[in-house]
């Protein structure tokens, strides 16, 4: 059977920086940068990974054979990313894991890879990267996080591809540089667009036995503005670019770019109707598909890009962002360190949010020799229970704003489950109005602690909002 | 079935030292201050103590590890001494350890000394630590308010009360203490505040507001106990004894398993409950002539009000508002200003709560007695709502 993408899963950071809004207050430095729009925020307690198991987390209700992530902006370089998700995705440890980076194109050379293959695949791209302070970069960039699931059969079969490698350095970010250093742009969009991305779309279309001019919808991740509509008018296509939605309501998402693109446009395309994905960084991937049937979740990928919480605060943008470090007192010097031993004993269990059904059927986390239920006195093993999927409700709840968070306050209570299980948990995605008891909630994965000094984090779910508001436009 | 130890253990000797950002001391120093009055207060000398009980909360914050600190700084003279941790319940835990070496006989006399020294943190409130246990990969490390304001919601959604009565009811409990606080010289602070300026403090944790929360500060405060006898022959004819101690701590009940409403502390019920029973109270309502509670937060002292059975479940609020906990009430709480006044060094705490006990028991509390007082009760909660250590101790007079 034909290989093909069966699923697909969108995440986005629920905070949404209004550009007009901070560029204004840049308006006395004469900088350039993007006014219109939206660009997605992660959170203090959100990086690569978190997002990346929240766009992946709708795609596991089975194992796949292999986990591959692709990201520019993994926390760190010498821990696995996709290793850790297995564990908050609860799969199983017999799935193969790949972590692709370096490259924006990361993630649609991870994706082609995975369609040339023969199995069931999971490829997940996110991104939450470092940008400075008035640079273009730092509004135009936004996080966020896209996966796809590829296997046989599938509503979007794979007609065509070609790829070329050529380090074209549009930009880059190093280990000394880590914010990205760009060069001029009007050089950039040329030698992209007659060396690389023209050859490549006509190549892919080739093998996929269509003129390009037959392309309905595309998912081009441009590596400066402008450049599809220089080589639309080259290869005479009048597809829509819908990554240019994503830039205008998001930002630009790295890795994450093409495959955000790509759910957009399988939402918008019919069956019959061919779609061009293009990832692009240290060269160029293009991939054609012809679109046969229904692919389960891309109707989302709209409905998260409209919704979430304006901001409009420099200062907590600049936070938030990285860009301005501010004196937070002493209580900021806690710094809550991980042991390695603890980690092996229990991590699996923590990350993906594993509590234990008792023999009398009640549920608890953490899970313990003897169950909390006051009913059973005896020591028993309890059955596995995943909670991270499940919904709950605020039993108690308070706004610390004595405690030390970076975007304060600190919200946090108990949270009971409909299976018995109560949490003491922190809450998320702070509605407008605060929190309350009896407020039902979701669970996200989220930074739990980290330690700047050690260069290290821990990752536990958090309770949210079932729902977000719609955004207004900027 | 156990017996308790009721009457079978006299204080003989107290001390206190002045609590609050004591900038001029160490631990040593604290303890030093209450241990002399205390010695003085009972007419021994050091070398008479067979045995101590030392309760410091938090170790690494310039007290130390083991009770060394306290045998150094008393130079107590090769006896056993042992460091006790119990949460805020550590002052209760030292002299129930001591209290039960007297009991079981193994001594004659033992001392009771609870230390911290928390102003060297270089910031308000208690300190976070972090060793990378199991807890530290999942559970929130709120505050202290933020963990008690929760108390609050839960209790307001439990009885049907509007937010702004439960939030005026727990402005009076503060008022009220700060009202008691400037009768007693070695309270941190020693100031009435205004109650508009308590509802309208800023807030730490909702609902709380400063006004809500009680300080950090330093401080020690220690006990002398020993044999009825021997007190008689100390000189204190009618020695006050200790009625009850009993403790209850959560094991995971409230916070893992989905009954508790969040609204009352399990643990204080059972250890009054106990405690009653121990010291043969049957109506405390009737037979308990004041309280010295762990008023942490303004919230905790009205939930503590009915879990210790002094108002009825849903009363406290109005119980508060007539007056029933003030100094002139039926049940004076906190006549010495409680935690809201003196801060909260955590170890010392249960044991200055037993300490204006002490004194007022004896009719030697100044400005602040309260007439003849024949069963005053201290009660600590150490943790947070949702998982406690809860201490509630009965003193009165042997005769």
């Amino acid at each position: 059977m034909q290989i093909g993408i069966t699923a697909m899963g969108a995440y986005l950071p629920a905070l949404r920086v209004d550009r007009k809004a901070i560029a204004r207050e840049y308006s006395w430095s004469g900088l350039g940068m993007p006014r219109g729009g939206f660009r997605a925020l992660a959170g203090w307690d959100e990086d690569s990974l978190t997002m990346a198991v929240e766009a992946a987390r709708g795609l596991v209700q089975t194992a796949p054979e292999s986990l591959r992530i692709a990201s520019t902006s993994a926390y760190y370089t010498e821990r696995s990313q996709s290793a850790i998700a297995l564990d908050a995705l609860a799969l199983p440890r017999t799935v193969r894991t790949v972590d692709f980076g370096n490259s924006r194109r990361a993630a649609t050379t991870a994706m082609l890879d995975a369609l040339l293959g023969t199995g069931d695949q999971i490829v997940v791209a996110s991104e939450k990267r470092l940008t400075q302070a008035g640079s273009a970069a730092q509004l135009a960039y936004g996080d966020g996080a896209a996966a796809v699931r590829i296997g046989e059969g599938g509503g979007a079969r794979l007609a065509g591809f070609a790829s070329v490698t050529h380090d074209l350095v549009d930009r880059y970010a190093s280990q000394d540089h880590p914010t990205p250093y760009v060069y001029e742009e009007r050089f950039v969009r040329d030698v992209a667009v007659a060396e690389l991305i023209v050859p490549a779309i006509r190549d892919a279309c080739e093998e996929a036995g269509i003129e390009p001019g037959h392309l309905t919808h595309v998912a081009v991740a441009e590596p400066v503005g402008g450049t599809w509509a220089a080589a639309a008018r080259q290869l005479k296509v009048a597809a829509p670019n819908h990554c240019q939605s994503v830039s205008d309501a998001a930002g630009d998402l790295g890795t994450a770019m093409p495959l955000y693109g790509l759910g957009l446009a399988l939402a918008a395309a019919a069956v019959g109707d061919y779609v061009l994905v293009v990832g692009f960084g240290s060269g160029v991937d293009a991939l054609v598909f012809e679109v046969t049937g229904e692919v389960e979740g891309v109707a989302g990928f709209a409905e998260v890009l409209a919704q979430g919480f304006r901001l409009t605060s420099p200062t907590r943008f600049l936070n938030l962002s990285g860009a301005l470090s501010l004196d937070w007192g002493m209580r900021a010097e806690f710094q809550q360190k991980s042991q390695a031993t603890v980690l092996e004993r229990v991590g699996r269990d923590t990350i993906g949010f594993i509590g234990g059904r008792d023999s009398g059927g009640n549920v608890q986390f953490p899970k313990s020799a003897y169950p909390v239920n006051p009913a059973l006195s005896e020591p028993e093993m309890l059955e596995d229970v995943r909670l991270a999927d499940l919904e709950a409700k605020i039993v108690s709840i308070t706004a610390d704003r004595l405690n030390f968070t970076p975007d304060p306050p600190f919200d946090f209570g108990l949270v009971q489950f409909d299976n018995g299980a109560r949490v003491l948990m922190e809450m998320v995605d702070r509605p407008e109005q605060g929190f309350a008891v009896g407020d039902r909630v979701r669970m996200r994965l989220r930074i739990k602690s980290q330690n700047r000094e050690l260069g290290t984090r821990t990752y536990f779910w958090k309770a949210a909002p079932l729902a977000r508001p719609t955004l207004g436009d900027a | 079935m156990a017996s308790g130890f009721r009457d079978k253990v006299a204080i003989v000797g107290m001390g206190c030292s002045r609590f609050g950002e004591r900038w001029d001391l160490g631990a040593d120093g604290l303890m030093v201050e209450a241990f002399g009055e205390a010695l003085a207060d009972a007419g021994i000398a050091r070398e008479q103590i067979e045995a101590a009980w030392v309760g410091n909360a938090l170790d690494d914050i310039n007290v130390g590890n083991s009770a060394l600190p306290a045998a150094h700084a008393l130079r107590l003279q090769r006896v056993p001494v042992t460091r006790v941790e119990n949460m805020c319940a550590t002052g209760t835990e030292a002299l129930r350890g001591a209290a039960y070496a007297v009991a079981s006989g193994a001594v004659d006399i033992a001392l009771a000394i609870g230390v911290e020294k928390l102003k060297d943190t270089g910031y308000g409130g208690l300190p976070l630590k972090t060793k990378g246990v199991q807890n530290d990969l999942w559970m929130p490390y709120g505050s202290a308010p933020g963990t008690f304001a929760q108390l609050a919601g839960a209790y307001a959604a439990r009885h049907g009360i509007d937010a702004g009565d439960l939030k005026r009811a727990m402005a009076h409990v503060s008022w009220k203490s700060h009202q008691n606080g400037v009768h007693s010289p070695k309270a941190h602070m020693r100031k009435a505040v205004e109650m508009d300026k308590i509802l309208n403090a800023p807030m730490i944790a909702d609902p709380l507001g400063l006004f809500d929360c009680c300080g950090v500060s330093d401080g020690a405060a220690c006990a002398i106990v020993t044999t009825p006898d021997i007190a008689r022959g100390l000189g204190k004819a009618n020695p006050v004894t200790i009625k009850a101690i009993q403790l209850s701590a959560s094991n995971g009940w409230e916070m893992q398993y989905g009954e508790w409403d969040g609204a009352h502390v399990p643990n204080t019920r059972v250890a009054a409950g106990k405690a009653y029973a121990e010291a043969g109270i049957h109506d405390p309502k009737q037979s308990i002539d004041m309280t010295e509670v762990h008023d942490c937060f303004s919230i905790t002292e009205l939930v503590i009000m009915e879990d210790l059975g002094l108002s009825d479940e849903g009363r406290a609020p109005a119980d508060i508002l007539d007056g029933r906990y003030d100094r002139d009430g039926a049940i004076p709480c906190q006549l010495d200003g409680g935690l809201k006044c003196f801060g909260h060094p955590v170890g010392a705490s249960g044991l200055r709560m037993a300490y204006e006990v002490y004194n007022q028991l004896q009719g030697r509390a100044g400005e602040r007695q309260r007439g003849k007082v024949d069963f005053g009760l201290t009660h600590n909660l150490g943790g947070a709502p949702f998982n406690s250590v809860a201490a509630v101790a009965i003193l009165g007079r042997l005769n």
